[in-house]
């Protein structure tokens, strides 16, 4: 009897272990942690931007993260300020120029992508040859001759310039040709069987056929728009025209050590993107992915 | 049945023929759209910036004469370009093996994982969406000396320690104002903003390599270190090589971190000046826009020469 049961004990023992390995809690208990530490300064942002002054600066010397109690005020204070900072306008502006931007690279794009991938012309493969072969150009380069082009077409400080110009990279190209050249051709003999010529074959056969690769690239091209630094860094100057992220840096260097209305301002800046990319974050992901993989 | 495969047939070849004749127009009309921003705000830039750069040419001048290759010969002769790149290589050095590292083995953790890692991945990957002038912002805060959380941490760890008998001196780290912290700061927030792009990448080829290598070695007995330095390690060597290259490239591009921490400085005994932040002053405050693309297409030298040389070392590595 004595022994029965030690026995199953003992296997009652080897199950409870089996299943912690399994469960694998070790591993998960340090993922959270690292995931925490990756997590920890974006949410100290947020907790900060709903702290009251007073919070703050208790909180500065014990490094407390709770908010008590939690206040709106420094998003108030912020949007309030819109004479001296106009926060609205920031923020319109990087709506307006990302959706731009978006609309237009992935318009064109998907028009390109078809010539190289679906349609025969002569001269197509050395054209793409060419745009391939720019794509390692660090755009750093182009600052100073791009600032030329942008002042003498009279864009300086305007829509134009920050918006126009992010047609020019290949990189969607590239991405929407790898999807495209997939569709059997059979399809498309089909469609023009039935009367549709190039345009017809595009808006019925391969668009519908590749929602996904659209919805990554017009993400990707989003998230990219929306964090620009460097062009509306050089190519804006009035307060009104900046957007969200270069506004941040005008604001911080007025207001250095009033970290609500600032860090409720980054949360601004930071909120847009993170609620897209948690939208869509298995397209991002999987592009990403194939992005690499194709690299190989 | 036949007989209508057999039409089809007919007039695609029909059809195809048709295309190859009359359609050159309509392919380079589709192209056109995409093709003229390229060639406007691309290759003419590209082209127009080493025009620039064989000119002593100030903003606001109206002449600008031609000066053939001095302005390459000058920022070869200049200390600051020098020092500018010293301190970009020495930022690569800090953050390319240790952030390519780190997101190797966040990878191989995510990869071990037989449950869902979606929330892990996107945790490790949310900072990279954030733009660098909010990431900036924010760091600067935390760097700071007195009331930065990374002191105030420090300072309680040491103090604990302090309580069980272990007594480290610690002095408040001046992260920002000091010039040897300076450049390592940079490196730990950069690594922190971009350690979830190349994760992705490597878990990507993790996934690729085929799970029966990884049993077939079970049953031989290797060890977990064993399997990762003869089947990962090798099978994992092409995506390396493209995080590495593309790590270096966007590593030498550094410019946004020393542009808002030091508001547009250059950092304490100009420890934060980088190449692009160099080119971005001599070009957007001094207005010597001659210089500041002469030391453009001097980076862009350099990257291309790294680049060329990682995909030949790692070629001639495959063949050995």
């Amino acid at each position: 009897m004595e022994i029965k049961l030690n026995s199953r004990i003992v296997r009652l023992a080897e199950t409870i272990m089996k299943s912690i390995r399994n469960s694998q809690i070790g591993l998960k208990l340090v993922l959270s942690v690292v995931a925490f530490m990756f997590l920890a300064p974006l949410l100290w942002v947020l907790a900060t931007s709903i702290k009251t002054p007073g919070d703050i600066i208790n909180g500065l010397g014990a490094g407390n993260w709770i908010p008590h109690p939690v206040t709106f005020s420094n998003y108030v204070q912020l949007l309030k300020n819109a004479v001296e900072f106009p926060i609205w306008r920031w923020t319109f502006n990087s709506v307006f120029i990302s959706l731009s931007v978006t609309l237009l690279v992935v318009t064109v794009d998907a028009l390109a992508a078809f010539a190289y991938s679906r349609l025969q012309w002569k001269g197509r493969d050395r054209i793409f040859a060419i745009l391939i072969g720019t794509m390692l150009v660090p755009g750093q380069v182009l600052l100073i001759p791009m600032y030329l082009l942008i002042r003498d077409l009279h864009w300086f400080d305007t829509y134009w310039a920050l918006i126009v110009p992010a047609g020019a990279n290949a990189f969607g190209v590239f991405l929407l040709r790898q999807f495209f050249m997939e569709i059997p051709t059979e399809l498309e003999d089909a469609a023009r069987l039935d009367g549709c010529g190039p345009l017809g074959i595009l808006r019925h056969v391969v668009l519908p056929l590749s929602k996904s690769a659209l919805a990554t690239l017009g993400i990707f091209t989003f998230m990219g728009a929306w964090n620009a630094f460097e062009g509306p860094l050089i190519f804006t100057d009035s307060l009104n025209m900046r957007t969200l992220p270069i506004g941040i840096t005008v604001f911080q260097s007025h207001y250095d050590t009033e970290y609500g209305p600032l860090m409720a301002a980054a949360a601004l800046a930071a909120i847009p993107v993170t609620v897209a990319f948690l939208l869509f974050q298995k397209h991002i992901i999987r592009g990403i992915s194939l992005d690499g993989l194709a690299g190989r | 049945m036949s007989v209508s495969t057999n039409v089809r047939n007919v007039t695609s070849t029909i059809n195809r023929q048709e295309r190859t004749k009359s359609r050159d127009w309509i392919g380079w009309l589709f192209a056109l759209p995409h093709f003229l921003l390229f060639f406007v705000f691309l290759l003419v830039p590209t082209v127009y910036g080493f025009f620039i750069s064989l000119h002593q040419w100030h903003v606001l001048a109206k002449v600008h004469p031609f000066v053939g290759l001095s302005n390459y010969k000058a920022a070869l002769t200049d200390d600051l370009f020098w020092l500018a790149f010293r301190n970009t290589v020495y930022f690569t050095l800090l953050v390319v093996p240790a952030g390519n590292i780190i997101s190797l083995l966040l990878a191989l953790g995510l990869s071990k994982l037989r449950s869902n890692d979606t929330i892990f991945k996107v945790s490790f990957y949310l900072p990279t969406i954030i733009s660098i002038a909010v990431v900036a912002v924010l760091w600067k805060w935390l760097y700071n000396t007195e009331v930065g959380l990374f002191n105030i941490y420090l300072m309680k760890a040491v103090d604990g320690l302090a309580h069980i008998g272990i007594h480290i001196p610690f002095d408040n780290i001046p992260w920002l104002s000091d010039p040897h912290w300076s450049m390592p700061s940079i490196a730990i927030m950069t690594i922190w903003w971009g350690a979830g792009g190349n994760m992705i990448l490597y878990l990507a080829g993790l996934k690729n390599i085929p799970n029966e290598y990884y049993e077939a070695a079970k049953l031989d007995g290797a060890t977990e270190w064993r399997q990762f330095w003869s089947i990962t390690w090798p099978l994992l060597r092409r995506m390396t090589l493209f995080c590495l290259v593309f790590s270096i490239l966007g590593a030498f591009q550094v410019f946004g971190q020393s542009y808002v921490l030091y508001a547009g400085g250059s950092g304490p005994g100009r420890s934060a000046l980088t190449l692009v932040l160099y080119l971005y002053q001599q070009g957007f405050s001094q207005y010597q826009i001659g210089y500041g693309t002469a030391i453009a297409y001097l980076l862009f030298a350099i990257v291309s020469i790294l680049t060329v040389g990682q995909f030949l070392l790692f070629k001639h590595g495959n063949k050995a």
